[in-house]
Protein backbone atom coordinates (compact mmCIF):
# COMPACT_ATOMS: atom_id res chain seq x y z
CA UNK A 1 0.00 0.00 0.00
CA UNK A 2 1.29 3.66 -0.96
CA UNK A 3 1.57 6.29 1.10
CA UNK A 4 -1.07 8.86 1.24
CA UNK A 5 -0.22 11.98 -0.69
CA UNK A 6 -0.66 15.86 1.28
CA UNK A 7 -3.55 16.32 -0.63
CA UNK A 8 -5.09 13.25 -0.37
CA UNK A 9 -4.95 14.13 3.87
CA UNK A 10 -5.77 17.76 3.07
CA UNK A 11 -8.93 16.37 1.38
CA UNK A 12 -9.81 13.76 4.07
CA UNK A 13 -9.69 16.27 6.75
CA UNK A 14 -11.56 18.88 5.07
CA UNK A 15 -14.40 16.40 3.95
CA UNK A 16 -14.45 15.70 7.77
CA UNK A 17 -14.52 19.00 9.08
CA UNK A 18 -14.64 21.52 6.43
CA UNK A 19 -11.43 23.06 7.65
CA UNK A 20 -11.18 25.06 4.07
CA UNK A 21 -14.12 27.35 4.38
CA UNK A 22 -13.04 28.53 7.52
CA UNK A 23 -9.64 29.03 6.15
CA UNK A 24 -10.44 31.02 3.38
CA UNK A 25 -13.14 32.88 5.23
CA UNK A 26 -10.05 34.08 8.03
CA UNK A 27 -6.85 34.20 5.98
CA UNK A 28 -8.32 34.88 2.38
CA UNK A 29 -10.81 37.24 2.47
CA UNK A 30 -10.55 40.84 0.46
CA UNK A 31 -9.23 43.66 2.29
CA UNK A 32 -8.32 47.04 1.06
CA UNK A 33 -5.35 47.79 -0.77
CA UNK A 34 -3.67 50.75 0.49
CA UNK A 35 0.07 51.18 0.89
CA UNK A 36 2.77 53.00 3.16
CA UNK A 37 1.49 54.59 6.92
CA UNK A 38 -2.02 53.79 5.97
CA UNK A 39 -1.30 50.48 5.09
CA UNK A 40 0.49 50.17 8.87
CA UNK A 41 -1.71 51.46 10.42
CA UNK A 42 -4.35 48.01 9.41
CA UNK A 43 -1.95 46.25 11.61
CA UNK A 44 -2.18 47.70 14.93
CA UNK A 45 -5.30 44.97 15.86
CA UNK A 46 -3.20 41.97 14.81
CA UNK A 47 -0.26 43.39 16.76
CA UNK A 48 -2.52 43.58 19.77
CA UNK A 49 -3.37 39.92 19.15
CA UNK A 50 0.33 38.98 18.79
CA UNK A 51 1.47 41.14 22.04
CA UNK A 52 -1.75 39.08 23.83
CA UNK A 53 -0.93 35.67 22.78
CA UNK A 54 2.51 36.41 24.38
CA UNK A 55 1.38 37.55 27.32
CA UNK A 56 -1.28 34.46 27.92
CA UNK A 57 1.80 32.28 27.09
CA UNK A 58 4.42 34.35 29.42
CA UNK A 59 2.12 34.47 31.74
CA UNK A 60 1.11 31.06 32.23
CA UNK A 61 4.79 30.29 32.14
CA UNK A 62 5.05 32.73 35.28
CA UNK A 63 2.21 31.11 37.02
CA UNK A 64 4.39 28.09 37.31
CA UNK A 65 6.44 29.59 40.15
CA UNK A 66 4.24 32.56 41.23
CA UNK A 67 3.00 31.88 44.67
CA UNK A 68 0.21 34.32 45.05
CA UNK A 69 0.40 34.61 49.08
CA UNK A 70 1.60 37.61 51.16
CA UNK A 71 4.42 35.93 52.29
CA UNK A 72 5.60 33.76 49.59
CA UNK A 73 4.38 36.29 46.57
CA UNK A 74 7.21 39.05 46.67
CA UNK A 75 10.14 35.84 47.11
CA UNK A 76 8.82 33.74 44.45
CA UNK A 77 8.81 36.95 41.71
CA UNK A 78 12.56 37.30 42.97
CA UNK A 79 13.13 33.81 42.49
CA UNK A 80 11.55 33.43 38.90
CA UNK A 81 13.90 36.36 38.21
CA UNK A 82 17.14 34.69 39.97
CA UNK A 83 16.92 31.06 39.46
CA UNK A 84 14.34 29.66 36.98
CA UNK A 85 16.23 29.69 33.75
CA UNK A 86 15.11 32.12 31.18
CA UNK A 87 13.14 33.10 33.94
CA UNK A 88 14.24 36.93 33.76
CA UNK A 89 14.18 36.92 30.20
CA UNK A 90 9.90 35.66 30.06
CA UNK A 91 9.12 38.00 32.81
CA UNK A 92 10.90 40.72 31.13
CA UNK A 93 8.70 39.54 28.11
CA UNK A 94 5.24 39.74 30.00
CA UNK A 95 6.75 43.18 32.41
CA UNK A 96 6.80 44.84 28.81
CA UNK A 97 4.65 43.29 27.08
CA UNK A 98 1.89 44.83 29.56
CA UNK A 99 3.12 48.07 29.04
CA UNK A 100 3.51 47.56 24.87
CA UNK A 101 -0.58 45.80 24.70
CA UNK A 102 -1.75 48.98 26.08
CA UNK A 103 0.00 51.41 23.57
CA UNK A 104 -0.97 48.94 21.06
CA UNK A 105 -4.66 48.76 21.98
CA UNK A 106 -4.51 52.59 22.06
CA UNK A 107 -3.16 52.87 18.82
CA UNK A 108 -5.63 51.01 17.28
CA UNK A 109 -8.42 52.03 18.94
CA UNK A 110 -6.98 55.72 17.27
CA UNK A 111 -6.90 54.26 13.77
CA UNK A 112 -10.42 53.12 14.23
CA UNK A 113 -11.60 56.54 15.09
CA UNK A 114 -9.43 58.82 12.75
CA UNK A 115 -10.60 57.04 9.70
CA UNK A 116 -14.16 56.76 10.90
CA UNK A 117 -14.23 52.78 10.74
CA UNK A 118 -16.49 52.57 13.82
CA UNK A 119 -19.77 54.04 11.10
CA UNK A 120 -22.32 51.61 10.51
CA UNK A 121 -22.42 49.10 10.37
CA UNK A 122 -19.23 48.21 12.64
CA UNK A 123 -20.45 50.22 15.89
CA UNK A 124 -21.11 46.31 17.42
CA UNK A 125 -17.28 45.88 16.73
CA UNK A 126 -16.05 49.42 18.50
CA UNK A 127 -18.73 48.50 21.63
CA UNK A 128 -17.13 45.14 21.76
CA UNK A 129 -13.98 46.74 21.60
CA UNK A 130 -14.21 49.36 24.22
CA UNK A 131 -15.12 46.38 26.23
CA UNK A 132 -11.39 44.88 25.38
CA UNK A 133 -9.84 47.95 26.57
CA UNK A 134 -11.32 47.84 29.77
CA UNK A 135 -10.36 44.50 29.84
CA UNK A 136 -6.64 45.33 29.26
CA UNK A 137 -6.21 48.12 31.69
CA UNK A 138 -8.07 45.35 34.06
CA UNK A 139 -4.96 43.14 33.55
CA UNK A 140 -2.51 46.13 34.00
CA UNK A 141 -4.35 47.17 37.40
CA UNK A 142 -4.73 43.44 38.65
CA UNK A 143 -0.96 42.44 37.45
CA UNK A 144 0.76 45.53 38.87
CA UNK A 145 -0.19 44.39 42.41
CA UNK A 146 0.96 40.49 42.12
CA UNK A 147 4.85 41.64 42.28
CA UNK A 148 3.83 42.70 46.10
CA UNK A 149 6.85 45.10 46.37
CA UNK A 150 6.36 48.44 47.80
CA UNK A 151 5.86 50.23 44.33
CA UNK A 152 3.25 47.20 43.73
CA UNK A 153 1.39 47.45 47.13
CA UNK A 154 0.98 51.72 47.20
CA UNK A 155 0.16 51.69 43.72
CA UNK A 156 -2.53 49.43 44.61
CA UNK A 157 -3.25 51.21 47.59
CA UNK A 158 -3.91 54.76 45.64
CA UNK A 159 -6.21 52.51 43.24
CA UNK A 160 -8.19 51.16 45.38
CA UNK A 161 -8.65 54.71 47.12
CA UNK A 162 -9.49 56.55 44.23
CA UNK A 163 -12.79 53.58 43.96
CA UNK A 164 -13.28 54.36 47.36
CA UNK A 165 -14.07 58.35 46.73
CA UNK A 166 -16.94 57.33 43.70
CA UNK A 167 -19.61 59.02 45.33
CA UNK A 168 -22.67 56.64 47.44
CA UNK A 169 -20.90 53.52 46.21
CA UNK A 170 -17.16 53.61 46.34
CA UNK A 171 -16.86 52.52 50.15
CA UNK A 172 -17.90 49.38 48.96
CA UNK A 173 -16.31 49.12 45.58
CA UNK A 174 -13.56 49.62 47.30
CA UNK A 175 -13.69 47.32 49.93
CA UNK A 176 -14.61 44.13 47.19
CA UNK A 177 -11.58 44.93 45.32
CA UNK A 178 -9.45 44.78 48.66
CA UNK A 179 -11.64 42.39 49.95
CA UNK A 180 -11.67 44.13 53.54
CA UNK A 181 -11.52 47.25 54.78
CA UNK A 182 -7.60 46.83 54.75
CA UNK A 183 -5.35 45.50 51.61
CA UNK A 184 -3.53 42.30 53.19
CA UNK A 185 -3.97 38.53 52.57
CA UNK A 186 -7.39 38.54 50.24
CA UNK A 187 -6.56 41.50 48.21
CA UNK A 188 -3.41 39.62 46.82
CA UNK A 189 -5.63 35.99 46.22
CA UNK A 190 -8.25 38.22 44.36
CA UNK A 191 -6.45 40.03 41.80
CA UNK A 192 -4.42 37.02 41.31
CA UNK A 193 -8.02 35.12 40.49
CA UNK A 194 -9.15 38.10 38.37
CA UNK A 195 -5.89 38.42 36.67
CA UNK A 196 -5.13 34.88 35.80
CA UNK A 197 -9.21 33.22 35.78
CA UNK A 198 -11.43 36.17 35.06
CA UNK A 199 -10.12 38.21 32.96
CA UNK A 200 -8.41 35.63 30.75
CA UNK A 201 -12.20 33.93 30.25
CA UNK A 202 -13.73 37.49 30.06
CA UNK A 203 -11.03 38.69 27.29
CA UNK A 204 -11.48 35.24 25.06
CA UNK A 205 -15.05 35.60 24.57
CA UNK A 206 -14.92 39.16 23.39
CA UNK A 207 -12.57 38.81 21.54
CA UNK A 208 -13.79 35.96 19.93
CA UNK A 209 -17.08 38.29 19.17
CA UNK A 210 -14.98 41.25 18.30
CA UNK A 211 -12.70 39.09 15.34
CA UNK A 212 -15.97 37.51 14.51
CA UNK A 213 -17.65 40.84 13.66
CA UNK A 214 -14.70 41.73 11.90
CA UNK A 215 -14.82 39.23 9.12
CA UNK A 216 -18.22 39.21 9.30
CA UNK A 217 -18.45 42.91 7.94
CA UNK A 218 -15.12 43.16 6.03
CA UNK A 219 -12.30 45.66 6.57
CA UNK A 220 -13.09 49.29 5.89
CA UNK A 221 -12.08 50.99 3.16
CA UNK A 222 -9.73 53.85 3.80
CA UNK A 223 -11.75 56.85 4.04
CA UNK A 224 -11.58 59.22 0.69
CA UNK A 225 -12.74 63.30 -0.13
CA UNK A 226 -15.99 64.17 -1.25
CA UNK A 227 -15.69 64.23 -4.61
CA UNK A 228 -13.26 60.92 -4.95
CA UNK A 229 -10.12 62.97 -4.71
CA UNK A 230 -7.69 62.30 -1.78
CA UNK A 231 -7.28 59.56 0.38
CA UNK A 232 -4.53 56.92 0.41
CA UNK A 233 -4.69 56.09 -3.18
CA UNK A 234 -5.58 59.89 -4.34
CA UNK B 1 -41.76 30.01 17.03
CA UNK B 2 -43.85 26.67 17.32
CA UNK B 3 -44.94 26.45 13.10
CA UNK B 4 -45.47 22.58 12.68
CA UNK B 5 -48.79 21.17 12.16
CA UNK B 6 -49.39 19.46 15.27
CA UNK B 7 -48.54 22.94 17.33
CA UNK B 8 -50.95 25.03 14.77
CA UNK B 9 -53.83 22.69 15.48
CA UNK B 10 -53.38 22.62 19.62
CA UNK B 11 -52.63 26.33 19.46
CA UNK B 12 -56.36 26.71 17.13
CA UNK B 13 -58.01 24.41 19.44
CA UNK B 14 -57.10 27.06 22.00
CA UNK B 15 -54.70 24.41 23.98
CA UNK B 16 -51.23 24.68 24.62
CA UNK B 17 -48.96 23.13 22.21
CA UNK B 18 -46.33 20.56 23.65
CA UNK B 19 -43.36 22.55 22.33
CA UNK B 20 -45.15 25.70 24.18
CA UNK B 21 -45.03 24.11 27.07
CA UNK B 22 -41.43 22.65 27.19
CA UNK B 23 -40.32 25.94 26.01
CA UNK B 24 -41.30 27.93 29.00
CA UNK B 25 -41.02 25.04 31.44
CA UNK B 26 -37.14 25.18 30.09
CA UNK B 27 -37.13 29.44 30.53
CA UNK B 28 -38.43 28.93 33.54
CA UNK B 29 -36.03 25.96 35.49
CA UNK B 30 -33.32 27.69 33.49
CA UNK B 31 -34.45 30.81 34.80
CA UNK B 32 -34.73 29.83 38.28
CA UNK B 33 -31.40 27.97 38.63
CA UNK B 34 -29.66 30.14 36.94
CA UNK B 35 -30.70 33.37 39.43
CA UNK B 36 -30.11 30.86 42.22
CA UNK B 37 -26.17 30.17 41.30
CA UNK B 38 -26.02 34.16 40.18
CA UNK B 39 -27.29 35.01 43.53
CA UNK B 40 -24.58 33.17 45.25
CA UNK B 41 -22.16 33.33 43.25
CA UNK B 42 -22.69 37.24 43.82
CA UNK B 43 -22.72 37.18 47.59
CA UNK B 44 -19.50 35.15 47.70
CA UNK B 45 -18.05 38.06 45.41
CA UNK B 46 -19.34 41.10 47.49
CA UNK B 47 -19.32 39.68 51.00
CA UNK B 48 -16.27 42.51 52.17
CA UNK B 49 -18.62 44.75 51.63
CA UNK B 50 -20.45 43.93 54.62
CA UNK B 51 -17.80 42.43 57.02
CA UNK B 52 -17.17 43.95 60.03
CA UNK B 53 -13.66 44.89 60.67
CA UNK B 54 -12.99 44.98 64.29
CA UNK B 55 -9.53 44.52 66.44
CA UNK B 56 -9.70 41.68 68.23
CA UNK B 57 -9.77 41.74 72.30
CA UNK B 58 -6.89 41.36 73.94
CA UNK B 59 -6.34 39.58 77.42
CA UNK B 60 -4.08 41.51 79.79
CA UNK B 61 -4.19 40.19 82.76
CA UNK B 62 -6.36 39.32 85.98
CA UNK B 63 -8.21 42.95 86.08
CA UNK B 64 -7.44 42.25 90.68
CA UNK B 65 -3.98 42.57 89.93
CA UNK B 66 -4.55 46.09 88.52
CA UNK B 67 -4.55 48.89 92.06
CA UNK B 68 -6.24 52.17 92.09
CA UNK B 69 -2.83 54.79 92.44
CA UNK B 70 0.01 54.44 90.48
CA UNK B 71 -0.96 53.85 86.72
CA UNK B 72 0.64 50.15 85.59
CA UNK B 73 2.84 49.69 82.36
CA UNK B 74 1.40 46.27 80.87
CA UNK B 75 2.98 44.28 77.98
CA UNK B 76 1.28 42.13 75.79
CA UNK B 77 1.34 40.30 72.54
CA UNK B 78 -1.26 41.95 69.94
CA UNK B 79 -2.75 39.56 67.17
CA UNK B 80 -3.76 40.64 64.77
CA UNK B 81 -5.87 38.74 61.93
CA UNK B 82 -5.41 39.47 58.29
CA UNK B 83 -8.28 36.69 56.55
CA UNK B 84 -5.71 33.63 56.97
CA UNK B 85 -3.19 35.47 58.07
CA UNK B 86 -2.00 36.04 62.16
CA UNK B 87 0.67 38.25 63.00
CA UNK B 88 1.68 38.95 66.53
CA UNK B 89 3.26 42.30 67.35
CA UNK B 90 4.54 43.40 71.30
CA UNK B 91 3.02 46.34 72.48
CA UNK B 92 2.17 47.44 75.35
CA UNK B 93 -0.72 50.00 77.23
CA UNK B 94 -0.98 52.47 80.45
CA UNK B 95 -3.61 51.52 82.90
CA UNK B 96 -4.94 52.72 85.65
CA UNK B 97 -7.76 52.33 88.13
CA UNK B 98 -9.98 54.12 90.51
CA UNK B 99 -11.21 50.44 91.55
CA UNK B 100 -14.05 50.23 89.77
CA UNK B 101 -13.50 51.88 86.06
CA UNK B 102 -10.31 51.07 83.92
CA UNK B 103 -9.05 53.75 81.72
CA UNK B 104 -5.81 52.18 79.54
CA UNK B 105 -4.13 54.81 77.47
CA UNK B 106 -2.18 53.97 74.29
CA UNK B 107 1.60 54.06 74.99
CA UNK B 108 2.34 56.72 72.38
CA UNK B 109 2.44 60.21 73.12
CA UNK B 110 -0.14 62.19 70.99
CA UNK B 111 2.39 64.66 70.02
CA UNK B 112 4.93 62.52 67.62
CA UNK B 113 4.56 58.96 69.29
CA UNK B 114 7.41 58.41 71.62
CA UNK B 115 6.84 56.51 74.66
CA UNK B 116 6.04 58.46 77.45
CA UNK B 117 6.55 57.31 81.33
CA UNK B 118 4.95 57.96 84.74
CA UNK B 119 6.54 59.94 87.38
CA UNK B 120 5.58 58.86 90.67
CA UNK B 121 6.72 61.37 92.37
CA UNK B 122 4.75 64.55 90.49
CA UNK B 123 2.07 62.08 89.63
CA UNK B 124 1.92 62.97 86.31
CA UNK B 125 3.18 61.18 82.55
CA UNK B 126 6.18 62.91 80.80
CA UNK B 127 7.75 62.36 77.16
CA UNK B 128 11.16 62.54 77.08
CA UNK B 129 11.18 63.59 73.07
CA UNK B 130 9.73 67.31 73.52
CA UNK B 131 8.89 67.26 77.25
CA UNK B 132 5.02 67.27 76.88
CA UNK B 133 3.12 66.66 80.23
CA UNK B 134 -0.14 64.99 80.85
CA UNK B 135 -1.87 64.56 84.23
CA UNK B 136 -3.24 61.31 85.60
CA UNK B 137 -6.19 61.62 83.17
CA UNK B 138 -4.75 61.67 80.07
CA UNK B 139 -5.34 65.80 80.10
CA UNK B 140 -2.37 67.95 78.12
CA UNK B 141 -0.42 69.96 81.54
CA UNK B 142 1.93 71.42 78.95
CA UNK B 143 4.11 70.62 76.21
CA UNK B 144 3.61 70.56 72.07
CA UNK B 145 0.31 67.88 72.07
CA UNK B 146 -2.57 68.68 70.11
CA UNK B 147 -5.02 66.51 71.89
CA UNK B 148 -5.01 64.29 75.26
CA UNK B 149 -3.47 60.60 75.90
CA UNK B 150 -5.44 58.46 72.91
CA UNK B 151 -7.02 55.48 74.95
CA UNK B 152 -7.64 51.91 74.61
CA UNK B 153 -11.24 50.20 74.67
CA UNK B 154 -11.34 48.05 77.68
CA UNK B 155 -13.84 45.86 79.44
CA UNK B 156 -13.42 43.39 82.46
CA UNK B 157 -14.93 39.68 81.41
CA UNK B 158 -14.49 37.12 83.85
CA UNK B 159 -12.39 38.67 86.24
CA UNK B 160 -9.72 38.98 83.18
CA UNK B 161 -9.21 42.65 82.20
CA UNK B 162 -9.82 42.73 78.24
CA UNK B 163 -8.50 45.55 75.63
CA UNK B 164 -8.80 46.54 72.30
CA UNK B 165 -5.31 48.01 71.08
CA UNK B 166 -6.93 50.86 68.74
CA UNK B 167 -6.68 54.51 69.26
CA UNK B 168 -9.39 56.31 69.88
CA UNK B 169 -8.38 59.80 69.29
CA UNK B 170 -8.35 62.45 71.95
CA UNK B 171 -11.05 60.72 74.18
CA UNK B 172 -10.73 62.88 76.93
C1 LIG C 1 -3.82 34.75 30.20
C2 LIG C 1 -3.08 35.80 30.35
C3 LIG C 1 -2.19 36.13 31.51
C4 LIG C 1 -1.66 35.35 32.57
C5 LIG C 1 -1.87 33.86 32.82
C6 LIG C 1 -0.87 36.23 33.38
C7 LIG C 1 -0.16 35.86 34.56
C8 LIG C 1 0.66 36.71 35.34
C9 LIG C 1 1.45 36.33 36.49
C10 LIG C 1 1.52 34.94 37.11
C11 LIG C 1 2.11 37.44 36.94
C12 LIG C 1 3.05 37.53 38.17
C13 LIG C 1 4.52 37.47 37.79
C14 LIG C 1 5.17 38.85 37.69
O1 LIG C 1 4.70 39.75 38.37
O2 LIG C 1 6.13 39.05 36.93
C15 LIG C 1 1.71 38.53 36.08
C16 LIG C 1 2.17 39.85 36.18
C17 LIG C 1 1.72 40.95 35.42
N1 LIG C 1 0.82 40.90 34.35
FE1 LIG C 1 -0.01 39.21 33.60
N2 LIG C 1 -0.92 37.50 32.85
C18 LIG C 1 -1.73 37.48 31.70
C19 LIG C 1 -2.04 38.53 30.85
C20 LIG C 1 -1.71 39.87 31.04
C21 LIG C 1 -2.09 40.96 30.15
C22 LIG C 1 -2.94 40.85 28.85
C23 LIG C 1 -1.56 42.08 30.67
C24 LIG C 1 -1.73 43.43 29.97
C25 LIG C 1 -1.93 44.57 30.40
C26 LIG C 1 -0.85 41.72 31.92
C27 LIG C 1 -0.19 42.59 32.81
C28 LIG C 1 0.63 42.21 33.88
C29 LIG C 1 1.44 43.12 34.67
C30 LIG C 1 1.53 44.66 34.52
C31 LIG C 1 2.14 42.32 35.62
C32 LIG C 1 3.19 42.79 36.62
C33 LIG C 1 4.52 42.45 35.98
C34 LIG C 1 5.76 42.81 36.78
O3 LIG C 1 5.82 43.88 37.38
O4 LIG C 1 6.67 42.01 36.75
N3 LIG C 1 -0.95 40.34 32.09
N4 LIG C 1 0.84 38.06 35.12
S1 LIG D 1 6.57 63.13 71.08
FE1 LIG D 1 5.96 63.47 73.11
S2 LIG D 1 6.34 65.57 73.30
FE2 LIG D 1 6.87 65.25 71.23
Amino acid sequence: MRAPTMTEVRDWVNERTGFETVWNALLERHIPEAKGPVAWAYTLGSASMFVFTLQAVTGALLAMNYVPSTDHAYDSVRFIGSSVLMGGFIRGLHHYGASFMVVLVVAHMLRIYLMGSYKYPREGTWMVGVLLFLVVIGFGFTGYLLPWDQKAYWATAVGTNIAGQTPVVGGMVAKILKGGADMGAPTLTRFYALHVLVLPGVIGVLLGVHLFLVVWHGISEPPTRMGGKGGSRG
Amino acid sequence: MPNDEACVREEAAGGVSRRTFLTAGIVVLGGAISALLGATGLSYFISPAFKKDEEDWVDIGRASDMKPGAPLKVDFVARKRDAWVVTEKRSSAWVSTDGKEFTVFDPRCTHLGCPYRWDQAREQFLCPCHAAVFDAKGQVVSGPPPRPLDRFAAKVVEGRLLIQPQAIKGAA
